[in-house]
C-alpha cells in the first residue's frame, strides 16, 4: 500500500482525523474522505473557483492545496456558513433572494468567495464586485444576480 | 411590455403558475446539501481513471498495462484487448441493430483524446498514477485536423436539411442589390461546471447509476440494453445536475467502462472524467462554415436567399450542426435555397450545444442582413421590419404566435435605438469606439409526451412525482407552483421528487421541450386528483361536504369549500381524515388514449414520439431580438459588451424570475461565443490544445454588463397546454451576430469568423 499520513484538520470549528496519502488535496480530503461534498470540483486545476474555501479567513482553492498543508489552520466550508440553528448567512439568503444560481454547482464556491469579497472590502461597487468575483466561473450565467446578491449582502453588513 | 426587474419574493401570488416563486430547491444548493452524482456515500468504492489516445488516427497495435497492473492499489485495467460483452443499444429514434457488439474501447483510433483504456484502483490518486504507466504503440494513419484542413473535402450533402422554394438563382441574378459573404464558427464546448462522471453499483443483475442526466429514462434504457438486462433492473439517479447544455443526455463510452468494471470487480466504481478529458469524451458544437447570398430591391425588399453551409462531423458518426436552421424562417422571402453538408474529420462526434443549428445559422443570416442594410444605407432595424415574415414561408403554415415585431420595436425603445447614428465609427467616447448592433434569434417549439404522478397524503401534503430532471432550468419550482395552484395550497405544502428513472416517464430536458411537456402531464394528473377528491368529498357518507347540494368544490387559500363560500370548509388534511384516506395517488400521461405498454416505453426512452414545430396546423417557435452596445479600444482592439437589451417572445412564462435567469444565461453564453470561445486544434496531431477552462475562455463576471430582458410574449396554447414556448435555447441565438454587427458599427470592420478577437480588429 501507499504510505499515508495522519492529519487532524479543523473544519468549521470541529476537528477531523484523516489518514490519507500525502498527495491528497484538501478538496479530495473534504469530498472523498470527510463526506463534506458541498465544496465542488469543477476543474481540479485552479481555474474555475468551484472549490473555494476559507483557510484562516482567506479564500483558497482547495484543489491546489494539499490537505497536509492546512493542518493547524482554520478551514471553513459552505457547510459551516449557516448558523447552528439553521439561519442562513446573509450572503446565502441574498443568493436565494436574487436567484443568483441555476444548476447550483458553482454556488458554494461563489458564496464562499462572496463572503470573503465583502470582508476584504471589495464589494463597494458593481464594477468592483465583478472584478473580485471573477475567479469563480458560472456557466449558467448568473453573474448579474450574483453581483446583485453580493451588493445586497454587503449593504446589509 | 414587461420589464423584469429584481423583485422581492414572498408574495402569496408567487406560488401559482406564472408567479415569481423563488427557486424551490434553492435552500439545498446554497448550503451545500444538494447531492450531485459523484457525491453519494457508496461503501467500498473503487476509482476508475480514463486513458485517452495521443494520436488523431490509426490503430493500436500494442497496449502494455503490465506496469500499471502492479502499481500500488490497482485492481483492474480495461483495454481494447478485453471483450467487454456489451450489445449496441437503441439509438435516439428507437432503432436498434440486432446482436451487434458495442465496443467502448477499440483498436481503431478516430481522434486524439479518444478513450482507449481505463484503470481502476483503490483510490483515484493510485488510478491516475497507474494510468500514466500504460504504454501504447500506435500505427498512425493520415488524419484530417478540422473543417478547414485542405484535405477535408466537401463532405456529404444532407438532403433532409436542404430546402428550396421559388427560383433563388434567377431572383438573385436579377436583384439590383446583392451581397455575398462567408461566415465561420469554431468548435465550441459546453463547459458545464460539473464535469462528467458517474458512480455505479451492481446488486446481482440490478444496476444503480448515479450520473448527471438530462434524460433519466433514455439513459437507463441504454444501460439495460448494453448489458442485456430488463429496463426495470436499471435505476438512474440524477436529482441535481451541475449544468448540461446538451452534453448530459446520453450514456457514453466511459459510462460503459465504469459499469463493466463495477460488474467485474463486484464492487461499486466511481469514474470522474477530468476537465481536460471532458473536451474529447463527448462532442461540443461542431465548427461550421456557410456562404450566404442575399438579393434585394433598391428599397430593401429581400428577393432571394441562397445559403450553402457545412459542419464538421467525426469519421465514425454523423452529427449535423444545421447552418440552415434559422435561415428560412426569419424573413419574408419568395425565392430560397439552402443546402447543408457534413464533412468528416478526426474529432469526437460533435453534439448538441445550446441552440443547436439555430445558433450558427442565425450568426450567418443576421450578419448578412446587416451587411445588406449597410449596402443599401438602410437602418438595421428598418430592414428587419420591412422584411418581416407574415407566415412561415418554408412550411407555408401560419405562425401560432410570432411577436418578433414587438420584440424588435419594444427592444429598440428600451435600448434607445433612435439615438444611433448610422455610419460606422461615428460614435465614440475618447479613444473608445462605440457600436450598436441587432441580432434576432429563434428556436422551434418541440413537444413530447410525458407522465406524472400526484399523491395527496393524509397530512395534507401534495407530492409531485416525475422522472424529469432539473439542471437549473427550474423544473422543481414550476412543478410545485402547478400543484399549488391546482390544489389552492401554498408551495410550502408541496413536495417534488425528480431525477430518477424509476419515477414516471418524461420528455428529455433538451430542445427546450421539457417544461411544456411535463407541465402538461403534471397539470393533467393534478386536475384528475382534484376531481377525484371532489367526487369523494361530495359522495362519501363521512364527508362534511356531502349534503351541501354543491356539484363542485373550490380549492383556495388552503381550504376546500363549496362555491360562493356557504357551508363547511375544510383543509386538505381535515378532508382526508374525514374520508378515512391515507393517500390518493393519480398517474396521468399525455399519450393518446389506448397507447400500449410498448408505446409508453418508446415515448419515455426514445425520441420516437417527439413532435416538431410544423407537424400540426401551425409553425411554432420562440423568438427574440438582442440589442447590444460594444466599446472597442481603438488602439488595442479589445471588445467589451457594455450594455444589452433583449426582448423575447416565449409565450406564457411559468415563472418569470427563473425565465429571466435562463435568458440571461443563454445571452452570456452567446457573449462568450462571440468574443472568447474557440476550440484550438494542434495541426500536427489533432490535439485539442486549450482543453481546460484557463485556456478555453468562457465569460467571467467581469465580462458581463447588466442585461435587461423583456417579455413580449402572449400565451400560445397550440405550443403547449399551459401556453408557454421554449425558453432555454433561444436566449443564445442571435447574440453573436448582434455583437458582430455592433463591432462593425463601432470599427467599420466586419468580422466573419468567430470569435471576434483583438487581432482581427487591429
Amino acid at each position: 500500500m501507499t504510505r499515508t499520513v495522519q492529519l487532524s484538520l479543523e473544519i468549521n470549528g470541529r476537528p477531523h482525523a484523516l489518514d490519507v496519502e500525502p498527495r491528497v488535496t484538501l478538496l479530495d480530503a473534504l469530498r472523498e474522505h470527510l463526506a463534506l461534498t458541498g465544496t465542488k470540483k469543477g476543474c481540479d486545476q485552479g481555474q474555475c473557483g468551484a472549490c473555494t474555501v476559507h483557510v484562516d479567513g482567506r479564500r483558497v482553492l482547495a484543489c491546489l492545496t494539499l490537505a497536509a498543508q492546512v493542518e493547524g489552520r482554520k478551514i471553513a466550508t459552505i457547510e459551516g456558513l449557516a448558523a447552528e440553528n439553521g439561519d442562513l448567512h446573509p450572503v446565502q439568503a441574498a443568493f436565494l433572494e436574487q436567484d443568483a444560481f441555476q444548476c447550483g454547482y458553482c454556488t458554494p464556491g461563489q458564496i464562499m468567495s462572496a463572503v470573503a469579497c465583502i470582508r476584504e472590502g471589495h464589494a463597494g461597487s458593481q464594477e468592483e464586485i465583478r472584478e473580485y468575483m471573477s475567479g469563480n466561473l458560472c456557466r449558467c450565467g448568473a453573474y448579474n444576480s450574483i453581483v446583485a446578491a453580493v451588493r445586497e449582502a454587503a449593504e446589509a453588513a | 411590455m414587461t420589464i423584469m426587474e429584481p423583485h422581492k419574493h414572498g408574495d402569496a401570488s408567487d406560488g401559482v403558475i406564472g408567479g415569481r416563486q423563488s427557486r424551490f430547491e434553492g435552500g439545498m444548493k446554497i448550503t451545500g446539501a444538494a447531492t450531485y452524482a459523484l457525491e453519494y456515500p457508496v461503501e467500498g468504492l473503487a476509482h476508475a481513471v480514463l486513458v485517452q489516445s495521443t494520436v488523431p488516427a490509426g490503430r493500436i497495435v500494442g497496449i502494455d498495462a503490465s506496469k500499471a497492473l502492479v502499481a500500488p492499489g490497482v485492481l483492474m485495467v480495461l483495454t481494447p484487448d478485453d471483450d467487454l460483452g456489451l450489445t449496441v443499444a437503441t439509438d435516439w429514434y428507437g432503432n436498434r441493430p440486432e446482436n451487434q457488439a458495442y465496443l467502448p474501447l477499440t483498436h481503431e483510433v478516430s481522434f486524439n483524446g479518444q478513450t482507449i483504456a481505463a484503470v481502476v484502483a483503490e483510490t483515484r490518486e493510485q488510478a491516475a498514477e497507474a494510468a500514466r504507466l500504460i504504454d501504447v504503440v500506435y500505427e498512425e494513419t493520415p488524419s484530417i485536423a478540422g473543417l478547414d484542413d485542405p484535405n477535408a473535402g466537401d463532405g456529404m450533402l444532407m438532403e433532409n436539411l436542404s430546402s428550396a422554394w421559388g427560383d433563388a438563382e434567377a431572383a438573385f441574378a436579377a436583384a439590383p442589390v446583392k451581397i455575398e459573404a462567408e461566415y465561420t464558427t469554431p468548435r465550441e464546448y459546453h463547459v458545464a461546471m460539473e464535469p462528467h462522471g458517474l458512480t455505479v453499483k451492481w446488486e446481482g443483475d440490478r444496476l444503480t447509476v448515479w450520473e448527471p442526466s438530462q434524460w433519466s429514462h433514455g439513459m437507463a434504457r441504454t444501460y439495460a440494453e448494453w448489458f442485456g438486462i430488463p429496463y426495470e433492473n436499471v435505476r438512474l439517479v440524477s436529482p441535481f445536475i451541475g449544468g448540461g447544455f446538451g452534453s448530459k443526455a446520453a450514456a457514453l463510452a466511459y459510462s460503459a467502462l465504469a459499469a463493466v468494471a463495477a460488474k467485474r470487480l463486484d464492487r461499486p466504481v466511481k469514474l470522474a472524467v477530468t476537465r481536460p478529458q471532458n473536451f474529447t469524451s463527448y462532442g461540443g458544437r461542431a465548427a461550421t462554415r456557410q456562404t450566404i447570398k442575399l438579393g434585394a430591391t433598391e428599397d430593401g425588399v429581400l428577393q432571394a436567399i441562397i445559403h450553402r453551409g457545412a459542419s464538421e462531423t467525426s469519421t465514425y458518426g454523423v452529427w449535423p450542426e444545421q447552418t440552415g436552421a434559422a435561415t428560412p424562417i426569419l424573413y419574408k422571402v419568395e425565392n430560397f435555397s439552402s443546402q447543408h453538408r457534413v464533412v468528416p474529420v478526426n474529432t469526437v462526434t460533435p453534439g448538441a450545444l445550446r441552440g443547436p443549428g439555430k445558433n450558427p445559422s442565425a450568426y450567418g443570416i443576421e450578419s448578412a442582413m446587416e451587411e445588406l442594410a449597410y449596402k443599401l444605407g438602410m437602418d438595421p432595424l428598418e430592414i428587419r421590419l420591412k422584411n418581416y415574415a407574415d407566415h412561415d414561408y418554408q412550411s407555408g403554415k401560419p405562425w401560432s404566435t410570432r411577436r418578433l415585431r414587438e420584440a424588435l420595436t419594444e427592444g429598440a425603445d428600451a435600448f434607445g435605438w433612435t439615438r444611433r447614428s448610422h455610419a460606422p465609427r461615428s460614435m465614440r467616447d475618447g479613444k473608445t469606439l462605440i457600436g450598436w448592433g441587432i441580432g434576432c434569434g429563434t428556436f422551434p417549439v418541440i413537444q413530447a409526451p410525458s407522465e406524472a404522478m400526484i399523491r395527496i397524503l393524509g397530512n395534507g401534503r401534495v407530492e409531485v412525482v416525475s422522472g424529469a430532471i432539473d439542471m437549473g432550468q427550474g423544473t422543481y419550482t414550476i412543478l410545485a407552483q402547478t400543484a399549488a395552484e391546482v390544489f389552492g395550497v401554498p408551495v410550502s405544502q408541496v413536495d417534488v421528487r425528480l431525477g430518477d428513472s424509476r419515477l414516471p416517464g418524461s420528455a428529455i430536458a433538451g430542445g427546450s421541450m421539457l417544461a411544456g411537456s411535463i407541465l402538461g402531464a403534471v397539470h393533467k394528473a393534478a386536475t384528475a386528483a382534484r376531481d377525484e377528491l371532489i367526487g369523494l368529498a361530495l359522495n362519501d357518507e363521512n364527508s362534511p361536504l356531502r349534503d351541501t347540494g354543491a356539484n363542485t368544490l373550490t380549492f383556495d387559500g388552503g381550504r376546500i369549500s363549496v362555491p360562493r363560500g356557504e357551508g363547511p370548509s375544510l383543509t386538505l388534511p381535515e378532508l382526508m381524515a374525514a374520508l378515512g384516506r391515507d393517500e390518493i395517488e393519480i398517474r396521468r400521461n399525455t399519450l393518446p388514449d389506448g397507447a400500449s405498454a410498448q408505446d409508453h416505453h418508446l415515448a419515455w426512452t426514445t425520441m420516437a414520439k417527439v413532435q416538431g414545430p410544423t407537424m400540426g396546423d401551425y409553425s411554432m417557435h420562440s423568438w427574440c431580438a438582442h440589442f447590444v452596445e460594444v466599446r472597442v479600444d481603438e488602439d488595442f482592439g479589445t471588445v467589451r459588451v457594455s450594455r444589452m437589451v433583449s426582448a423575447f417572445d416565449c409565450g406564457r412564462l411559468y415563472n418569470p424570475r427563473l425565465v429571466e435567469s435562463q435568458w440571461r444565461g443563454g445571452i452570456i453564453m452567446g457573449i462568450g461565443q462571440a468574443l472568447l470561445e474557440e476550440g484550438l486544434v494542434d495541426r500536427r496531431n489533432g490535439r485539442t490544445i486549450n482543453n481546460n477552462v484557463g485556456d478555453y475562455l468562457v465569460p467571467t463576471n467581469a465580462d458581463i454588463p447588466h442585461i435587461q430582458v423583456i417579455s413580449v410574449g402572449v400565451p400560445d396554447f397550440n405550443a403547449s397546454v399551459l401556453g408557454g414556448k421554449g425558453v432555454g435555447e433561444v436566449g443564445i441565438v442571435g447574440v453573436a451576430p448582434a455583437i458582430a454587427n455592433a463591432v462593425f458599427h463601432a470599427t467599420g470592420k466586419r468580422v466573419r469568423d468567430l470569435p471576434i478577437t483583438l487581432e482581427k480588429l487591429i
